[in-house]
């Protein structure tokens, strides 16, 4: 194996394994207001949001940005639930900000949080060659990212498949139901580690 | 719904856990020196008990393996351990007068501790560097340069 696809390994096993369920919760959340129609725009966010990560990722292993571990561990699941009231929030996307399209950006500012995460851990391992770790890492979340986002959507449609048996409402109505119920879901857990984690 | 809170929280800790493993050739010798970093916290932990020379070369003897070609064991002698940060290095030694190329190795450090382990061993041989990657029941590897293609 050459040491690229090593890394992609790392970074996609990180982010696919169950264990990452404050990451996956994340992504659950950013794609509850999509259909299937909407594929693209969910693409768009989640590339942003691996931007971001990529952006903080390399400015704190690189030294230039010291984050404090136990802030950063708060802000992740701060993050999770904004983006749930987001989603509750907003019904009508057309009329909200920019036509609803700002949401690659708050999910980059978000990547920004979520990268400082483990910068530090990368960072002392690779004290002496960061570069190909670190790129091949962020890859290999971005490639993990969309395994997860393809799992989401089949959980997604089982959801509306759900709500669509249950009610006799046509399919806007299913559309709204699906993204309370999930985003209600994520954004109690997500609380609950934010009350946790609280370093206040 | 509120049985499955208890899960997610027990879920929600979302560390990487990893060593790196490097394997170098020197010529002087012809051994193969072996240097395993390792996070102070996570080593400490496995041993159970504060981290000594015997202690550490003890758990490495039985989670760290290098075989020749032919499937020979190498006799691996511990060379000492230094700490920067929140990082061990360990060090082995093991003479390969036929090289590295064809040996095998099994790194298996930490899979006692946690499921998500990841162990990375780098290598370069023949002047190209390779990479190996153990997670949780691999078996022994061999240290070949990747394919051209790859």
């Amino acid at each position: 194996m050459s040491e690229l696809a090593a890394y992609v390994t790392l970074g996609f096993r990180h982010i696919t394994d169950l264990e990452a369920m404050d990451h996956i919760l994340f992504l659950l959340a950013l794609a509850a207001i999509y259909r299937p129609r909407d594929w693209r725009d969910s693409l768009w966010v989640v590339t942003a949001f691996t931007v971001g990560h990529s952006v903080t990722l390399a400015l704190a292993v690189t030294g230039a940005l010291v984050l404090p571990t136990r802030v950063i561990e708060f802000l992740i699941p701060i993050t999770i639930v904004a983006t749930c009231l987001e989603n509750l929030v907003v019904r009508d996307r057309q009329r909200a900000l920019w036509g609803g399209r700002y949401r690659p950006v708050f999910a980059g500012v978000f990547g920004l949080v979520h990268g400082a995460g483990f910068a530090n851990y990368l960072r002392s391992l690779f004290v002496d060659q960061i570069a190909l770790p670190l790129f091949g890492f962020n890859l290999g979340i971005e490639l993990g990212q969309l395994v997860v986002l393809a799992l989401a959507a089949g959980v997604l449609a089982v959801v509306d498949r759900a709500f669509a048996l249950a009610t006799v409402r046509p399919g806007g109505a299913v559309l709204r139901l699906r993204v309370i119920a999930v985003s209600s879901f994520v954004a109690l857990i997500a609380a609950r580690w934010a009350m946790e984690r609280s370093p206040f | 719904m509120r049985a499955l809170v208890p899960l997610f929280m027990a879920l929600a800790a979302h560390p990487l856990h990893t060593t790196l493993t490097q394997l170098a050739y020197r010529d002087a010798d012809r051994s193969v020196e072996v240097t395993i970093r390792v996070f102070a916290d996570d080593f400490r932990a496995v041993l159970a008990r504060d981290v000594t020379d015997s202690a550490a070369a003890a758990y490495l003897r039985s989670t760290l393996t290098l075989t020749d070609r032919s499937g020979r064991p190498l006799a691996v002698v511990w060379c000492g351990m230094k700490r920067t940060g929140d990082l061990l290095w360990l060090c082995l030694r093991a003479p390969a007068p036929q090289g590295m190329r064809g040996l095998r190795v099994r790194v298996a450090l930490l899979f006692d501790r946690y499921d998500d382990q990841i162990n990375i061993v780098q290598a370069i041989l023949e002047g190209r560097r390779v990479a190996l990657l153990f997670t949780r029941g691999d078996a022994s590897k061999p240290l070949d340069a990747p394919r051209r293609s790859g």
